[in-house]
């Protein structure tokens, strides 16, 4: 009798410290439903993972699997985008804002076994990401110029299960940018880390074995066949459960089929190849004939949040045309020029929106309507609004000339050829433009090349699209005058390397957005940052430092086998529905 | 003959040298360079952009990396880093030679299979309604683009409901060991390649050997041959054919670099893992080491393919011989 007492307690302790902290995940808003456990689902990547080291290279193919076999401390709700617990259970922040206090999920091990503690966080960070070797590292997220020197955040662990950040200076997106990073275990990849120098990021290369690579996340690595396939299996010790307590995720392998180029994953989609599939408004049409000639399929529309609105920019720094490009009033009358409906809907099929200024519309944070302020597509508005401000055909060869017998109004408009997207908007854009005598010459380039080209300021017109992030902050270099990706006013970019942004290029209104973006970093009371953030998107919409075209909404093609389908980037950290999917 | 070979094998370093230097020169020209993918990613600062620029060697001068490149391949063999797969590219390249061979050893025995029985066939019914099928077929098909015929056959097998639309196999066969099923489907996802890409190749060599054959049925041996009173088809298949394939052993010295560029779009097209999309994706990317050792590659194909069918020649024929 007292040795059954016994053993009842031991096991009721034992049972206690088995997964202690499981993560329920009930999204009913977005149609999640108990599923059913077993099954095979297979994607694609667009191409074969250089490495399975997250931080060795920038790559969609490696996120795009890191996404699945590793977690961040932190991570998005998949309804709403609201920060949730992931790796890190609970979490506060000291009055000052300067101490971040993370508590560890208990219960939560590595691929093989070994306990997830505090120690692999910080060697996560101290060792890989804020490591100035690693290619895919961010030490520069966690280096804060506080009176002009640059002072380092500090990660400790304060014991098994908490880590303690603690910040030289307040910052509202920390925990946002937390976000974005995949712990690693300390057990693996301490040596290579301790050789120095650039051998972390041979780490984990596609050459090695595989019980290697081991994450904590919904499911680990399996078999690799080189350039064809990489096959995952379930984690069955993984710390996320459904309403019903059973164990996430469903399906009992996850494959990945190494298929190149959009014909053919549209292929071995149609041929039942793959399960899943993101694809185009262009690519629409074809694939709603074959759902409603039963293909067995649905495509599932819905707006994005994340997914790159394309925008034309004009150089203000051009030598022959730049005294008309940095001007505002010049930039808006040509705005009247730009006819985003017929984008909208000749383009992406009518599956896109008008874009924020250049807030997405999905993101109930931060987005400003600005659409009341933008110039509609109006033909003879511009071709007055043009005249009035001098810019009529001076010499007679029916194109417009600056104002004073200028040059004529003619330029180079970059975009990117092998985009279908790209070359249709750019053709709109040269035919409208030369109905008003503005003359655009079409240049291509390559899409991989299209970014550098704006950088290197070799351009006077460009057709370029930038992601959307849930917080304005992750985007400051793009949009804060000055930032290293603020292509289109390069004059505003510091002269010397490292020196400061130059304020006197600048217009008063980027002056203004100058200091919102300054401030918003520091500013942790959430509304007035809103506010001020909202501010921003108006200045932008009256001021157009670019024009923006149109945001796609996200379409996928998904069959009916698959279950709690939810449309996701793949790549995007801390947003990973695929736990939740289930197979018939 | 001996000497002959020596001296052009000798030429050979030199060739190879002055191949790379141009080949080197004209990426370089090329603006921008690989680290330009890394500028959009949030996580990347125009400090850690540099870093990597340094590691990769990328920020010395031209005549520097190239050097660099050179003493690598002659004192170790290695032929650089692959900037996009971060490992050598020896290795890169290594992992799909076989299947390049495999891919393009296969359509090009097609495409020979099925041309040179039709050149003789031709040659043989000349003027009559199958040389003038065969010839218009045969320019169809070189006429279409390779990538083109692929999508339309990849098309046609969709409309029929079958799913082997691209790669080399089945998802549940690319993991699986050698088998005879494995085989069967290996063949099933191979037809379509060899179609798309063999029919470029078939046109022209059924006509130089239809060509060959004309040439060689007037001569006066195979007069002789008819009046000893051989029968005709031992005339053709014993005298006649042996001297007309002569030609084409120089022919098909020359198409060993297809290898490589004769795959490059259908590869792509086709999702088959060969040198091809790799060539063309490093050119895109600026991966330069990957993009140059192809070439070499690819001009040493050249350079031995001739030599090779030069040799063959003199073997086959006695009638040549190199001074």
């Amino acid at each position: 009798m007292r040795r059954m007492l016994v053993v009842l307690i031991v096991a009721a302790a034992l049972a206690g410290t088995a997964v202690a902290q499981p993560k329920v995940m009930s999204l009913p808003e977005l149609g999640i439903v108990p599923g059913t456990a077993g099954g095979t689902l297979t994607l694609s990547l667009g191409s074969a993972p250089p490495s399975f080291f997250y931080y060795g290279q920038i790559d969609n193919a490696v996120q795009a699997l890191t996404a699945q076999t590793f977690d961040p401390l932190l991570e998005f709700n998949l309804a709403n985008y609201e920060l949730e617990p992931a790796l890190a259970a609970s979490w506060s922040v000291s009055d000052d804002g300067l101490v971040y206090t993370l508590n560890l999920r208990e219960g939560v091990t590595w691929h093989d076994g070994v306990p997830f503690t505090a120690d692999d966080v910080v060697f996560t960070f101290e060792q890989v990401i804020t490591n100035p070797e690693t290619r895919a590292g961010d030490s520069a997220q966690f280096t804060y110029t506080v009176d002009g020197e640059p002072r380092q955040v500090t990660f400790e662990a304060v014991d098994e299960h908490t880590v303690v950040f603690t910040l030289p200076a307040p910052s509202a997106a920390f925990l946002l940018n937390l976000r974005a990073f995949y712990m690693m275990p300390k057990h693996k990849l301490e040596s290579i880390a301790a050789a120095g120098g650039d051998a972390i990021n041979g780490a984990w290369p596609t050459t090695g074995p595989l019980t290697d690579v081991v994450g904590t996340g919904p499911f680990m690595y399996d078999n690799y066949v080189a350039g064809q396939l990489v096959s995952l299996k379930r984690n069955p010790n993984y710390w996320k459960v459904d309403e019903a307590g059973t164990s996430l995720p469903y399906v009992e392998n996850l494959e990945y089929l190494v298929v190149g180029g959009t014909e053919a994953q549209t292929a071995q989609f149609l041929a039942g190849n793959i399960d899943a599939l993101n694809i185009s408004g262009a690519q629409f049409p074809n694939f709603k004939e074959q759902e409603l000639a039963g293909g067995g399929f649905t495509v599932v529309v819905n707006e994005a949040l994340f997914g790159s609105p394309p925008h034309l920019a004009f150089n203000f720094d051009d030598p022959t045309l730049g005294a008309a490009f940095s001007r505002t009033d010049f930039r808006r009358a040509i705005e009247y020029a730009v006819d985003r409906h017929r984008v909208i809907d000749d383009v992406y099929n009518g599956l896109a929106t008008l874009p924020g200024t250049p807030t997405a519309p999905a993101n109930g944070a931060f987005y400003e309507d600005t659409t009341g302020l933008m110039h509609m597509f109006d033909l003879e508005t511009a071709a007055s609004e043009l005249d009035a401000l001098g810019y009529v055909d001076s010499d007679g060869d029916g194109i417009r000339n600056l104002p004073d017998g200028g040059p004529n109004l003619e330029f180079a408009l970059t975009y990117a050829s092998d985009s279908q997207v790209f070359t249709d908007i750019a053709t709109i854009i040269q035919n409208d433009f030369a109905q008003i005598g503005v003359k655009a010459d079409l240049q291509a380039v390559l899409n991989s090349a299209l970014l550098g080209t704006g950088l290197a300021g070799e351009y006077q017109a460009i057709i370029v699209a930038l992601g959307n992030q849930p917080d304005p902050e992750l985007r400051k270099p793009i949009w804060q005058p000055g930032g290293s990706l603020y292509y289109w006013h390069r004059s505003t970019q510091p002269q010397t390397e490292g020196g400061p942004v130059n304020f006197d290029a600048m217009e008063d209104w980027e002056r203004r957005i100058y200091e919102i973006f300054d401030t918003g970093t520091v500013n942790v009371d959430a509304e007035a940052r809103a506010a001020a953030y909202r501010e921003w998107q108006v200045l932008n919409a009256e001021n157009v430092p670019v024009i923006m075209i149109a945001k796609p909404s996200n379409i996928a093609a998904v069959y009916d086998r698959v279950g709690n389908f939810v449309y996701n980037l793949g790549v995007i950290p801390g947003y990973n529905p695929v736990p939740l999917y289930f197979v018939d | 003959m001996l000497v002959y070979t020596l001296r052009r094998l000798l030429a050979f370093p030199a060739t190879l040298l002055l191949v790379s230097v141009i080949c080197f020169a004209i990426i370089q020209l090329a603006p921008g360079s690989f680290t330009d993918r890394y500028l959009e990613d949030p996580r990347m600062s125009p400090a850690s952009v540099a870093r990597i620029r340094g590691q990769l060697g990328l920020d010395k001068p031209m005549h520097e990396q190239y050097f660099m490149w050179i003493k690598g391949i002659v004192t170790r063999g290695d032929f650089g880093h692959a900037f996009g797969a971060n490992r050598p590219v020896t290795t890169v390249i290594g992992e799909r030679l076989w299947w390049t061979i495999v891919v393009a050893g296969i359509t090009m025995l097609f495409a020979w299979l099925i041309a040179v029985p039709l050149g003789i066939f031709t040659a043989l019914r000349r003027n009559g309604v199958t040389d003038a099928l065969a010839s218009f077929i045969g320019y169809v098909g070189l006429a279409i683009p390779d990538f083109l015929i692929a999508l339309l056959l990849v098309a046609l097998v969709l409309q029929t409901g079958g799913t082997n639309v691209g790669g080399l196999f089945s998802p549940r066969y690319i993991a699986a060991p050698w088998s005879w099923d494995k085989l069967v489907d290996f063949l099933n996802h191979m037809w379509i390649p060899i179609l798309a890409i063999g029919t470029n190749s078939i046109a022209g060599v059924m006509r130089q050997m239809r060509a060959n054959l004309l040439d060689v049925l007037n001569a006066d041996y195979v007069r002789t041959a008819r009046s000893k009173g051989i029968s005709e088809r031992r005339v053709i298949n014993r005298h006649a054919v042996r001297n007309a394939i002569n030609p084409l052993v120089s022919l098909a010295g020359i198409s060993l670099p297809e290898l490589i560029n004769g795959t490059i779009i259908a590869s792509i097209v086709l999702n088959l893992p060969t040198i091809g999309p790799l060539l063309y994706d490093s050119l895109v990317n600026k991966d330069q080491y990957v993009a140059m050792a192809l070439l070499l590659l690819s001009s040493l194909l050249l350079i031995v393919g001739n030599l090779l069918a030069d040799l063959a020649l003199a073997w086959v024929d006695p009638r040549i011989r190199y001074g």
